[in-house]
């Protein structure tokens, strides 16, 4: 660790000002002291493990009470009530902790809220013990051996005692704990997910700041010589929370700065004392606005040091290497809300191979990993991973077993660097002593994980926090994160997701050099390409069930596998009527779209237009961008550049319910009805921007589909898939649109009703409806569609007729990769 | 002596029920919290003081005119403590709304005076005898409004326009602003109408307590536990909770004593809430990954 000489420098400054000041001057500093001994505390909580009390000032009446009642009632030595302060404030910390921090947020504040004025009540009430709201008087200063100090010993203990608080406070940040605690409080689940116990954290966190405030409180009792349930309202949480946010939580030194400001400026501004508390109130509130850091943080974002750079050794060597075991998987399910999102999956992955599981968009595959992983317990089946049986183990348990995982969308501890973050998973959940030696003092741990991260292909700054990552070097940090806990098995769930085209090949390489070290490889993936290039064995699901499995090429040439991802061929197509005039008059028209969430662009210059009357389909595999695409138009997401006219104007800068308003209309994916409200309602709700609505419309749109007219009044949540898609596409049409947005109507549905919901998309078509379809099943959309677009990697690949896309090869391609 | 706690416990719970609501309303449209709902059930309250007692203006301006001004209010807490934070995907909203409450507070303490007034007492007049106990009109007319309120929330959720979409920006803001709603609006919206329960509450309050720049806090705070256990996203339930509160409250201080009706309410919230995380009639949220 590096030598930090502010907290001596502090020091000597306060026991110098302790040497000269006054008797006033004393009280002030003693109280400034505790103040920061609290503001400690309340650090951890807030700025390490980000939870908001508003009940702290009861663990400081505790500390209080405790020392006052003991050395005034009972003629205690303060030295030893002072322990016994402590540990109780503590003990009823842990308690109340348990509690209130399996719930966050609103829950948490009214559990400390609650606790305090139990404190407060407690302390009026409890007259025998407390003296209730005449309070304890006359208590004892603090003595040695018989001997009564002065104030000034008084606050040179107070000052002593901050001054252990602040170096404990560094070296707890810096250990493996404060890793954890901050990691748990950047992604909670992950967090689990690499053995971490979050409730364990947490309530490690709420403890020490609970014991701190105690022993504040213990000596607050001899420095004021007599308290009252009065000196310990509501607003002192208040205050001390302040104390934390306008220093700057997470800062080591904020509560300094912010016990100074909280306790000296009332005093230089003693001539408004009776404004004080109005003065707080605003001041909580300009600070939050302008300075959410604190004054540390302003400070730090002004006299921003250029941070030590480490670049990991360029990509070399190989994992050590497991020996491997086998992670057996036995009719696994699970179902949500009636759907059987999967059922009866059974493969075995064996170490040093890439087991892939694909199949279309909502097959079931996340919701498989989600299940090996332990973050849904499997209604069925098992899982084992070398003897060891997982299906419904805490998550945390798995982990430690040796399940690592990534995530569809990667969920690094954002604000840990990249260092850190592999250093907290290396501990795979056991921190070890609070307050050892910093976490990065491990020569050790910190060469292994530049050469984790050098591994993994990630050749950045060790010290850059993972928000600032790019997409490609996020994907690798985590790979390398799932790594450091050295795991028997890895589930990878997308990583190629938004990578280009060179980073997609050296992602492969790096799977494969990863099983070749011995480890079972779970792959989860839409690109075809990759998952054939470089898997062992294929297991493809659909509708949650496994129709095949073996290795890739077999896999690639089953008729059931193909069918499952262009769709079943027989619905009849629907051609338009003879002597229909392809319209030429663009109603939608796109130019140069990109859009994306950050990182690298999901769509890179779409251009695309659809005239006046036309259905026109737009195809491409999962992952090629064309959700993005209708978020984009719909004004969900707002895009990077490019341009959206409907009719002749435009709606680029739109937000979702002007483009709405302005008649371009999507049907979400997913269908997104109402579940709560009922059938009607949902159909009402679809002309909520029309003004010449007419009640009897309600009953018309639903005489069009039949499906749901005699569910009209059952809630939506409570109807079929089917009948849910029919329900949208109604409310969709209420709302009269100019240009209809289709996104995935067929996701999820069985065969019967697909050839259903199509036949109504070719009514519509019929009746001069505008329509632009985005459909999995390609061969589907093509039967009705007048003209298509294929999309993939973001860009329009081919354009045209729909009998030229049907035996166009690229298609095939685009869905299932190139062999 | 039950009967007494029995009518008082109503008008109490009636009155957690209407703050609470605030609460509810603004959580299910925003998925945030007005901590200065104690502050705004005090401007209802002194306000209506001013307005028709010392500016001697008619009970029905009085009313409408503080009733008006807490929404204002609610408008200016979203506008400048919420709408900042919930933009940057901060939480400090929680912090900013006790802030601007605290300020409210103090700022109505140094223009309304320290010295807590009364309005005339509501126990004089004409009153009905119920068993061994006199119901004046006010005492009824407390769960009444309350009641009316609640169920006029709920006629206009179901059965308007306006507050369909409101039903719907609850289930899913994407799929409503599909729908061509506005939910930045509706957000400001459901503050201004919870400051106005607020305000209810408060002038409904303001006879039977004396009016004071204190008086919401203590409401504030029993109105956030009470819609805690009702587990704050169910309407019924957080109105239930109120009545299941005030009920507790009336009885704990007729056959316990007054002290400890803090001190045990409380207490009770806790349990509650270790027993059941999610309130006594909320349901936990699935977490996805």
């Amino acid at each position: 660790m590096r030598r930090d000489f502010h907290l001596p420098l502090l020091l000597v400054f306060a026991l110098a000002f302790v040497a000269s000041a006054n008797q006033y001057q004393l009280y002030l500093i003693t109280l400034a002291a505790l103040t920061v001994v609290v503001g400690v505390g309340l650090n951890v909580l807030i700025g390490l493990s980000g939870q908001v009390s508003l009940g702290h000032v009861g663990f400081y009446a505790i500390g209080a009470y405790v020392s006052a009642i003991l050395t005034t009632t009972y003629h205690w030595n303060f030295w030893l009530a002072l322990p016994v302060a402590a540990l109780l404030s503590g003990a009823i910390g842990s308690l109340l902790g348990l509690i209130a921090l399996r719930v966050s947020g609103p829950y948490l504040a009214m559990v400390t809220i609650a606790f305090a004025f139990i404190v407060e009540y407690g302390a009026i009430e409890w007259k025998g013990l407390t003296g209730g709201a005449n309070g304890v008087m006359n208590i004892p200063p603090i003595s040695v051996a018989g001997w009564d100090w002065s104030q000034r010993a008084l606050a040179v203990s107070a000052v002593s005692v901050a001054a252990f608080a602040l170096l404990g406070y560094r070296r707890f940040a810096a250990s493996g704990w404060g890793l954890a605690l901050r990691a748990v409080r950047d992604a909670e689940i992950p967090a689990a997910a690499l053995g971490f116990n979050p409730l364990a954290a947490r309530t490690l966190a709420f403890t020490v700041s609970a014991v701190l405030a105690g022993i504040a409180g213990a000596f607050f009792a001899p420095l004021t010589e007599f308290i009252a349930p009065s000196s310990f309202s509501m607003f002192q949480s208040i205050l001390f929370v302040l104390v934390v946010m306008i220093g700057g939580a997470e800062h080591t030194y904020g509560p300094v700065i912010g016990a100074a400001i909280v306790i000296a400026l009332p005093e230089w501004l003693s001539g408004l004392a009776e404004y004080r508390v109005l003065f707080f109130g605003a001041l909580l509130l300009v600070v939050l606005w302008i300075a959410p850091g604190g004054v540390a943080g302003l400070a730090a974002r002004m006299t921003k040091r250029r941070k030590s750079e480490t670049i990991p050794a360029p990509a070399s060597g190989s994992l050590a290497v497991v020996n491997g075991e086998a992670l057996i998987v036995r009719g696994l399910g699970i179902t949500f809300g009636g759907l059987r999102a999967v059922d009866d999956l059974g493969f075995v992955a064996k170490p040093g191979r890439i087991t892939s599981i694909i199949g279309p968009n909502g097959a079931g595959k996340t919701t498989a990993v989600n299940l090996i992983g332990g973050f849904y317990p499997p209604e069925t089946g098992s899982v084992s991973l070398g003897g060891v049986e997982l299906a419904g183990k805490p998550i945390h348990f798995i982990a430690r077993a040796g399940v690592a995982r990534t995530y569809q969308t990667s969920q690094l501890f954002g604000s840990l660097t990249v260092q850190q973050n592999l250093l907290a998973a290396m501990t795979r959940g056991q921190p070890g002593n609070p307050l050892s030696a910093a976490a990065d003092d491990n020569q050790h741990a910190v060469e292994r994980a530049a050469a984790l991260a050098a591994f993994a292909g990630y050749t950045g700054n060790m010290h850059v926090t993972a928000n600032a990552l790019s997409h490609v070097d996020r994907r690798l940090v985590e790979i390398a994160r799932a790594l450091a806990g050295t795991p028997k098995a890895l589930l990878v769930d997308e990583p190629a997701a938004g990578l280009a085209h060179g980073d997609k090949a050296k992602l492969g390489a790096l799977l494969r050099r990863i099983a070749e070290s011995g480890v079972v490889v779970v792959l989860i993936e839409h690109d075809m390409s990759l998952v054939m290039g470089i898997s062992n064995h294929v297991v493809v699901l659909d509708a949650g069930r496994c129709i095949a499995q073996g290795p890739p090429e077999a896999v690639r040439r089953d008729p059931s596998v193909i069918k499952a991802y262009l769709g079943e061929g027989h619905f009849q197509p629907r051609p338009r009527a003879l002597g229909w005039v392809a319209p030429r008059d663009g109603a939608l028209t796109v130019s140069a779209l990109t859009a994306g969430y950050g990182g690298a662009p999901v769509l890179r210059g779409v251009s695309l237009q659809v005239n006046a009357g036309e259905l026109v389909a737009m195809l491409g595999a999962n992952g090629a961008g064309k959700s993005t695409l209708m978020r984009s138009l719909s004004g969900l997401l707002r895009p990077v550049a490019g341009e959206i006219l409907l009719l002749g104007r435009e709606v680029t800068r739109f937000s979702a319910h002007q483009v709405a308003g302005a008649g371009l209309v999507l049907v979400p994916e997913g269908r997104q009805v109402f579940s709560e409200l009922s059938v009607e309602d949902n159909i009402r709700l679809g002309a909520h921007t029309r003004k010449d609505f007419q009640p009897g419309e309600v009953d018309a749109m639903l005489k069009r589909f039949p499906l749901i007219e005699r569910r009209r009044t059952k809630r939506a949540g409570l109807l079929s898939g089917g009948e849910q898609q029919m329900l949208a596409i109604a409310r969709g049409l209420m709302a009269k649109p100019k240009v209809l947005l289709l996104d995935e109507p067929s996701l999820g549905l069985a065969p019967a009703i697909i050839n259903d919901l199509f036949d109504v998309l070719a009514n519509l078509r019929d009746e001069g409806m505008t329509v632009l379809l985005v459909d999995q099943m390609a061969a589907l959309a093509l039967a009705i569609a007048d003209r298509a677009y294929v999309l993939e990697s973001g860009d329009i690949v081919a354009a045209g007729s729909p009998e030229a896309q049907r035996g166009d090869p690229a298609l095939e391609r685009a869905y299932l990769g190139e062999t | 002596m039950l009967t007494l706690a029995v009518v008082s416990g109503l008008g109490l719970g009636a009155m957690y029920g209407l703050i609470a609501l605030g609460f509810y309303m603004t959580y299910a449209v925003s998925s945030t919290v007005n901590f200065a709902q104690g502050a705004s059930v005090m401007l209802g309250a002194v306000l209506a003081f001013v307005f028709s007692q010392q500016l001697r203006w008619g009970i029905v301006p009085s009313v409408v005119a503080a009733l008006a001004t807490c929404a204002v209010w609610g408008v200016l807490v979203e506008r400048f403590a919420v709408r900042p934070f919930v933009r940057a995907g901060s939480n400090a909203w929680l912090m900013s709304t006790v802030a601007i409450g605290i300020v409210l507070e103090n700022v109505v303490l140094f223009t309304f005076g320290k010295e807590p007034r009364s309005f005339p007492s509501p126990f004089s007049g004409p009153h009905v005898q119920l068993g061994d106990i006199d119901v004046y009109p006010l005492q009824a007319a407390i769960p009444i409004v309350g009641l009316a309120v609640a169920f006029g929330l709920a006629v206009f959720t179901r059965r308007t326009r306006l507050g369909r979409a409101l039903s719907a920006i609850v289930q899913n803001p994407a799929a409503a602003s599909l729908m061509g709603i506005n939910v930045s609006i509706a957000v400001t919206a459901s503050y201004a109408v919870s400051t106005v329960f607020a305000g209810v509450a408060g002038i409904l309050i303001a006879p039977l307590v004396t009016v004071s720049a204190d008086l919401g806090t203590l409401f504030g705070i029993k109105a956030f536990a009470v819609a805690i256990l009702g587990g704050i996203a169910s309407a019924r339930g957080v109105v239930a909770a109120g009545f299941l509160y005030g009920l507790t409250e009336a009885l704990v201080t007729a056959f316990v004593g007054s002290s400890y009706t803090n001190i045990l309410t409380f207490a009770l919230v806790i349990i509650a809430l270790a027993v059941r995380p999610h309130g006594l009639f909320g349901l936990a949220a699935v977490k996805r990954v």
